[in-house]
């Protein structure tokens, strides 16, 4: 649905973009994490045809961005940074005149407004101007103008900033369910919500993209070992044989708790797949009592900050 | 053509939602009402001849005031982005506002028609020299306003956009004041061709001549395709 390929954007001698190729499937929600200044903003940019690419491609629903803006621009949906707003105009008359631009049939109008209007919480402040409103409805104006007429792609850059925590959680569930049928790529600084909602996180750096991958896929590839913690009452020798008689454990490490509490507290290195886990639960509960099983993973952030700061390293290499 | 209509309608819109549209009109319809009370008491003749000519002197000065908001208030408010990338091609926007700015145009030249009523009621006036008048003076007031705008797009300063174009028209109502300094034939009859206040002198007079007619709108063309074409560059 929305593809780059090898896609740079210089302004004057400063390469904003370097060589950047992926692509987003329909029915994807991919996240698009980066710290500040990564060139998250510009990629947008790019891909909804408000900037063109230096060199590289952007086809957005088959259509070449350099050449058939226009056509591409009926089958997305934008939300900048800034939410694009008349202060003068009310949220209504707002939202007509872009149900209008973007081709909605007259006939058609009152309903669509009601769709989007409901979808984002607006009907208090519907007849309300622009200037008027506070940030999280600003921000929620924005979201349902680029709902409007149904787009093919959405494009929300950092679509829950300024919102309060109820406003986020109905605006992730609105994306959400746009997701299941409809492309959606969202920019964000709040790691969390990328794990709740994104199908696929890209991570980019000053420009270049240095991961895509599922969440669970980029812990994988950070760290090859995951990490099991237990808490067993059992004697050190036995448990530490048939801990590492489990399929998948690797190393342990193993503590006695203070005092004379005969409660082992362990830690293992196991591989990164599923079930490991409770195969090293139905060793232990069959003979011991076991008090406690808790699988570590790493977070999104830990991985984040992985990415980030490797950056500068291939930065040097390119 | 509907995207355009949309544009146009949402810049009139705007106009009427801010105090822009109401100042302008009421501040030259003042400013036209006190020249013609003025030139008929001075004169005594019942004639919209020196009215039309302080009228295209003010107009000069007031359509800085309707266009400098055009694309710098876009710029400003961060909507160029929503305009850009939705479905408008680059001349729809520019043709859309236009025509929006156009409009304001035509309410205060209609603000003065005012004028006309004393004028018939008491005098006699000729009806065809108002009528190519008020032509001349919608042309001219169009040209302006298809400069000031391309002068806005250049700019996310409104101050700045309204500065350049008010130097601007001033440069093409003065222009064929040149005329004196030139030895060279075609340099005198271009400083006279390029002249806004030459041509507006011959409408008042009663004279709707082509080359009048077709400077106007070729500086319109002019102004509005160049702004279409920096819309399209600036991607």
């Amino acid at each position: 649905m929305v593809v780059l390929e090898s896609v740079s954007k210089r302004y004057g001698s400063k390469t904003i973009i370097h060589d950047l190729s992926f692509t987003v499937e329909k029915g994807e929600i991919v996240g698009f994490l980066g710290p500040n200044g990564a060139g998250k903003t510009t990629t947008m940019r790019m891909i909804a045809g408000f900037t063109a690419a230096t060199s590289g491609r952007v086809t957005v629903a088959g259509y070449d961005m350099a050449t058939q803006n226009a056509e591409a621009a009926r089958q997305i949906g934008y939300l900048p940074e800034r939410p694009p707003l008349y202060d003068t105009l009310d949220v209504s008359a707002y939202l007509r005149f872009v149900a209008r631009v973007k081709g909605v049939p007259r006939s058609a109008i009152t309903a669509e407004l009601d769709r989007v209007t409901a979808a984002c919480g607006l009907e208090a402040v519907f007849r309300r101007e622009i200037y008027k409103l506070s940030k999280g409805y600003r921000q929620r104006v924005g979201l349902a103008q680029a709902l409007l007429g149904k787009p093919e792609v959405l494009l929300l850059d950092e679509p829950t900033i300024g919102l309060d925590p109820g406003q986020i959680h109905e605006t992730r569930e609105v994306i959400r369910s746009f997701g299941e049928v409809h492309t959606v790529l969202l920019s964000t600084h709040i790691l969390p919500e990328v794990t709740m909602i994104c199908r696929r996180v890209a991570i980019i750096n000053h420009g270049r993209l240095l991961a895509i991958d599922s969440p669970s896929g980029l812990q994988r590839a950070v760290e090859q070992t995951n990490r099991v913690a237990l808490q067993v009452t059992a004697p050190a020798q036995a448990l530490r044989e048939e801990l590492l008689s489990v399929e998948g454990v690797r190393a342990l490490e193993m503590h006695a708790s203070p005092g004379d509490n005969p409660v082992l507290s362990v830690e293992c290195q196991v591989d990164a797949r599923e079930g490991v886990e409770a195969a090293i639960a139905r060793a232990v509960a069959n003979r011991w009592d076991l008090h406690r099983l808790e699988r570590h993973q790493p977070t999104l952030e830990n991985i984040f900050l992985h990415y980030v700061s490797e950056a500068p390293a291939a930065k040097g290499t390119a | 053509m509907s995207g355009m209509l949309a544009v146009c309608q949402k810049e009139l819109s705007t106009y009427f939602r801010s105090p822009i549209a109401y100042f302008v009109v009421a501040v030259f319809m003042v400013g036209t009402g006190y020249f013609f009370t003025y030139n008929i008491f001075l004169t005594g003749n019942a004639t919209m001849h020196e009215t039309f000519q302080n009228m295209g002197i003010l107009l000069l000065l007031v359509i800085p005031a309707v266009s400098m908001r055009l694309f710098s208030g876009e710029y400003g408010a961060s909507t160029m982005e929503l305009l850009l990338t939705l479905p408008l091609k680059p001349w729809q926007v520019v043709l859309g506002k236009y025509l929006g700015a156009v409009a304001i145009l035509l309410l205060m030249t209609a603000a003065t028609l005012i004028d006309l009523v004393p004028l018939y009621l008491f005098g006699n006036p000729e009806t065809t020299t108002i009528l190519s008048g008020y032509i001349g003076f919608v042309l001219l007031g169009m040209a302006c306003l298809a400069v000031g705008q391309f002068f806005s797009a250049l700019t996310q300063n409104q101050i700045v956009a309204a500065l350049l174009t008010v130097s601007v028209l001033l440069g093409f109502w003065f222009v064929h004041n040149l005329q004196s300094f030139q030895t060279s034939y075609a340099l005198r009859g271009l400083s006279r061709h390029l002249s806004f206040s030459l041509h507006f002198g011959a409408f008042i007079q009663g004279l709707v001549r082509s080359e009048a007619v077709v400077l106007y709108l070729v500086v319109c063309a002019i102004a509005l395709t160049l702004n279409a074409s920096y819309l399209h560059w600036r991607r």
